[in-house]
């Protein structure tokens, strides 16, 4: 089936159809999106300032990084299961808009530089999370998930102007 | 408003304001205020969750809300740019919106609330004391961010 006709199927299906025209069931959708990211993006950009070593320098960093862990990954899932469903209510709209993809890949790039940064240097946190300033590599990874994030706002917005 | 009537004196300096002239320009500087959004009130939650003791528990207060100000305040101060840049470009609509008019209240009590009871909470004297009353304090701030964001969504008609 190409992805066209995928769209078109989705979008007729009734699950799609009752998300689109029910009266509250989209905007409930798009409160539940933003309020998450509101109360939790917070946590992402301290997280990175903290690796750069620029907010909350007492507090070491396996321990922000760890104390803020559950937190984002709730705001993922929560974020994730709402994004889903507010594609699948407009798939035509959604599927064909070049924002939206941009957005997807940005997020999927945002993704493995977390797993990078997760599964490479910050394996050896223990040793440099005292020290004055974080390994080269962590900061850069830091400051990269930064941009990301920032650039997502952007980009996730202009989803709605294109 | 003050700044509404000064914007409404002089309606012939409206459409050389690029927020009404160009369409794109809005959509930027809102996703600029997006992110001040996630700077201020990200950060307020960080200490809303210290003091309800859910988050950062072996850190005392008045450090985590001494280390974490100076990013309240970046956030604040983009905030209180951006936004009336946006209300700069249709202000008779906005204040006739009452989402608008609903989410500056509660922007100036959540601002009021943070810098009277939450600093009063966060004195380094009360680091070694027990939460006690400043647990509900944090709960108040957050539902008072919550409603500012709310509000906000509200005035787009979602």
């Amino acid at each position: 089936m190409s992805f066209v006709r995928f769209c078109q199927w989705l979008s007729e299906t009734h699950f799609s159809h009752q998300l689109r025209e029910a009266p509250y069931d989209f905007p409930v959708l798009i409160i539940i999106h933003i309020i998450t990211i509101g109360l939790f993006g917070g946590m992402v950009v301290i997280g990175n300032l903290r690796v750069l070593g620029r907010a909350l320098r007492s507090v070491p960093v396996s321990r922000v990084i760890g104390q803020f862990r559950p937190w984002k990954w709730t705001a993922f899932a929560i974020l994730l299961v709402s994004g889903t469903l507010l594609a699948a209510a407009d798939p035509m709209e959604y599927g064909f808009n070049i924002m939206f993809w941009i957005s997807t890949a940005l997020l999927l790039v945002a993704g493995v530089n977390a797993l990078i940064f997760r599964f490479g240097v910050y394996r050896s946190v223990a040793e440099w999370e005292n020290a004055s300033e974080a390994p080269p590599a962590a900061r850069r990874w830091a400051g990269v998930s930064l941009f990301l994030w920032i650039v997502l706002v952007f980009t996730g917005r202009a989803i709605a102007f294109f | 408003m003050f700044l509404a009537h000064i914007l409404q004196a002089h309606p012939e300096a409206l459409p050389l304001n690029p927020i009404a002239r160009w369409e794109w320009v809005f959509p930027i500087v809102e996703s600029i205020h997006i992110c001040g959004f996630a700077l201020l009130v990200g950060s307020i939650v960080i200490l809303d969750f210290r003091l309800l003791g859910i988050c950062l528990r072996g850190q005392p207060v008045s450090r985590i809300a001494k280390e974490l100000s100076p990013w309240i305040w970046a956030g604040l101060a983009l905030q209180l740019t951006t936004g009336p840049y946006l209300f700069s470009g249709d202000p008779h609509e906005y204040v006739q919106i009452a989402a608008f008019r609903n989410k500056m209240l509660f922007f100036a009590l959540a601002l009021i609330f943070h810098f009277t009871v939450i600093r009063v909470a966060t004195r380094p004297s009360d680091d070694s004391a027990p939460l006690g009353w400043r647990r509900p304090a944090a709960f108040v701030s957050l539902g008072l961010w919550f409603c500012v964001l709310l509000a906000g969504l509200w005035i787009g008609n979602l």
